[in-house]
């Protein structure tokens, strides 16, 4: 299909405008009633305000909970990534059917409706006599996050060189050092990517906090839904809406620059050059330095 | 930066501004022993596949072997249990008459430079080299000798802060093998490490790794497939075949004096030619190459009797107008001309129904036309160059085929 008919162009732009206008929309919409006087959030806005920021953060029961779901998706992104280091490690050591069965299972969470994990693992705990607590929901969204981690970890390690790793054996290193010096440096820019799409999840995750988390200790997102219906709480809701918005963006574009600041560390293209070399002359001196006999 | 612009005579040049004494204070000793490798009835199998199927092999210290087969033969397998990279199935690797082939490969003496160089890209130059050396517990001082010591030997003194990313094929190549030399292995291996490169770099640096390997005094086991690359380096080579040592002798005598069809056949060209020997003559063997045409031979199997096969060299052709009469001679009518430079490439269809090759000098500028396609010759075929392999018959297709 050609694009380049001036119909054509057009029909594209407005496309992506509206495409672009129905993602970010919801977004807007949070930012601007976030700093809106009224309690009320409806047009015509009624003017600047920060109080809402002020109240969000002087209401316990909503700080608690931000803290929680923090708490609760930083333990679960780091423990799922050295699950998903393990786990990759382990898949590609295997072959055949064995490795396909493998990934399988655990890429099974995937397609498993978290409702149905959140009701069997409540089953779960109370049949081995616990009650419902926290440390139920960092066990629950280790399972579904899991399948992220491996995903974005598995192809990184595959495209490493093994030959790596056997020289780190050569020169004397045992496999777990090799592992520590080798490996996990070069593992580094899947590891950051796991760890925010697993702590994103696991953040945003209702159906498995709703079951597992004892009443009283609500995570973000349940209290979010039991506050809802509270119509009075819905501007400070707004607020930390907002909030967790530009830290989303802070998060991207720090996740952005990390991953730049690896791939810059892996070719060293900065600041390891001599000063003296420039222009023609680096060239020239490597490929003398190739044609001396030694 | 892969491929260095570097004229022949710029080579010369920088040749003699850093003659060999240079570099005479950082010669070393190996490290522990002399370095004499025995491989006895090594063998490894994986799943059903024989990779390497009972060989023994003795690997002097202190010299330039090279493992040489085509792709699939089980040389890389060979050098990777030496490594201790693969378990045998059964049998030894013994190093200085002890058994490593169950160490760790970071317990044994053995340091390998890999076909992908395997530097550690994450890591600067001195880092790379400094590697194995930390790991061992070297102080830090001595570590900063040490891989500068190594990296003046791989001509790199000025490259320590670089990223292995920012080097040249040719520069990696030599990161590689200072990353090895340094911790003074008694046996270094190599794995096709120029297999990467271009082929004037490839050249080059077949000469260094050999005056370097002079230099160290270091047992270097070297694989290729490049039988050219064998022949300019080794000392002694090892031909292998499905798994099995063919014949293991010096560069000379694996050329001049192959033990059977496969080994003549894989080292350069050669004629094979089907005959049968039929008896006594002179100092060898008359053989029979048709109803009509018989040579006398001198070398290889001579005592032999019936159905084997006579090669040749195509350098030892010689190549007479027609009608040039004589002992072993046989007319033939050239076919096919290939200009090689500093010589001609002959196919000859000889009257005996055999087709060889030769090789003629390039002496002016009428040798084309005086052997053009057509031409009515006569080949010389000598007795001294003539050898009969009886038995074991020629591999099947070119010597790069199999797995």
């Amino acid at each position: 299909m050609r694009l380049t008919s001036r119909f054509g162009a057009a029909g594209l732009a407005i496309y992506f405008w509206a495409f672009v206008v129905f993602l970010f929309a919801p977004l807007a919409v949070l930012l601007i009633f976030s700093v809106n006087k009224s309690p009320v959030p409806t047009l015509p806005l009624s003017g600047f305000s920060t109080k809402w920021f002020h109240e969000a953060f002087s209401n316990g029961v909503l700080t608690g909970a931000l803290v929680r779901s923090i708490a609760i998706a930083l333990v679960a992104a780091v423990l799922a990534t050295a699950l998903g280091i393990m786990a990759s490690l382990g898949l590609l050591a295997l072959r055949g059917r064995a490795a396909a069965l493998a990934l399988t299972v655990l890429l099974l969470p995937l397609v498993v409706p978290y409702i149905c994990l959140a009701v069997g693992l409540l089953i779960l705990v109370q049949q081995i006599g616990a009650q419902p607590t926290l440390v139920a929901v960092v066990l629950g969204h280790c399972v579904i996050v899991l399948p992220f981690a491996i995903l974005v970890i598995m192809p990184r390690l595959r495209s490493l060189d093994p030959a790596m790793n056997e020289a780190a054996e050569d020169l004397g290193a045992s496999p777990l050092a090799a592992l520590r010096l080798i490996t996990l440096p070069l593992l580094a820019p899947a590891l950051v990517s796991s760890g925010i799409i697993c702590f994103v999840t696991s953040f945003d995750e209702f159906a498995i906090a709703s079951f597992l988390a004892p009443s009283g200790q609500p995570t973000y997102p349940v209290f979010l839904y039991a506050s809802a219906r509270t119509p009075a709480l819905l501007p400070e809701v707004i607020a930390v809406g907002a909030l967790i918005i530009a830290g989303s963006l802070l998060l991207v574009v720090l996740a952005e620059g990390g991953r730049r600041w690896a791939e810059r560390r892996l070719v060293g293209e900065t600041a390891t050059q001599a000063p003296d070399l420039g222009g023609e002359q680096p060239r020239a001196s490597m490929a003398m330095a190739d044609s001396r006999l030694t | 930066m892969t491929n260095p612009d570097v004229t022949g005579t710029a080579l010369d040049q920088v040749d003699a501004e850093h003659p060999q004494e240079q570099n005479a204070g950082v010669s070393r000793a190996p490290r522990t022993g002399s370095g004499q490798l025995s491989l006895v009835g090594l063998t490894k199998h994986f799943g059903p596949v024989v990779a390497v199927d009972k060989v023994d092999l003795e690997i002097p210290a202190g010299g330039f072997f090279s493992l040489l087969g085509p792709s699939g033969c089980g040389k890389t397998t060979t050098l990777r249990m030496i490594a201790g990279f693969e378990t045998p199935t059964s049998g030894q690797v013994l190093l200085d008459g002890q058994d490593i082939a169950r160490t760790p490969p970071s317990k044994r003496p053995v340091n390998t430079v890999f076909q992908s160089y395997a530097l550690f890209p994450h890591l600067r130059v001195f880092d790379n080299v400094a590697f194995g050396l930390r790991r061992a517990g070297v102080a830090k001082h001595e570590v900063r000798r040490r891989v500068g010591e190594a990296l003046e030997l791989v001509q790199l003194a000025g490259y320590a802060t670089r990223k292995p990313g920012q080097l040249s094929g040719g520069q990696q190549q030599r990161v590689a093998l200072a990353r090895a030399l340094v911790l003074k292995p008694a046996v270094l291996l190599l794995d096709e490490p120029l297999g990467a490169l271009d082929a004037k770099l490839r050249r080059q640096l077949q000469v260094e790794l050999k005056q370097l390997q002079t230099q160290v005094g270091i047992t270097f086991v070297y694989v290729t497939h490049d039988q050219e690359e064998a022949l300019t380096m080794s000392d002694r080579i090892a031909v292998i075949n499905e798994g099995r040592i063919e014949q293991a002798a010096s560069p000379q005598d694996l050329y001049e004096e192959p033990a059977n069809a496969f080994v003549a056949d894989f080292l350069g060209v050669s004629n094979l030619m089907d005959a049968a020997v039929t008896g006594p003559s002179g100092a060898g063997a008359q053989v029979r190459l048709s109803d009509s045409f018989s040579l006398e031979v001198h070398r290889g199997d001579v005592g032999f009797r019936g159905p084997a096969k006579v090669v040749i060299r195509p350098e030892r052709i010689g190549i007479e107008p027609a009608g040039t009469a004589g002992h072993n001679r046989i007319p033939g009518l050239v076919s096919n001309v290939v200009y090689l430079g500093s010589s001609l490439q002959l196919a000859i269809q000889l009257a005996s129904g055999h087709v060889v090759t030769a090789l003629v000098p390039n002496s002016g500028e009428d040798t084309a036309a005086a052997w053009s396609p057509g031409t009515s010759v006569s080949c010389y075929l000598p007795p001294s160059a003539l050898r009969i392999l009886a038995g074991k018959a020629a591999p099947d297709g070119s010597p790069d085929g199999g797995g």
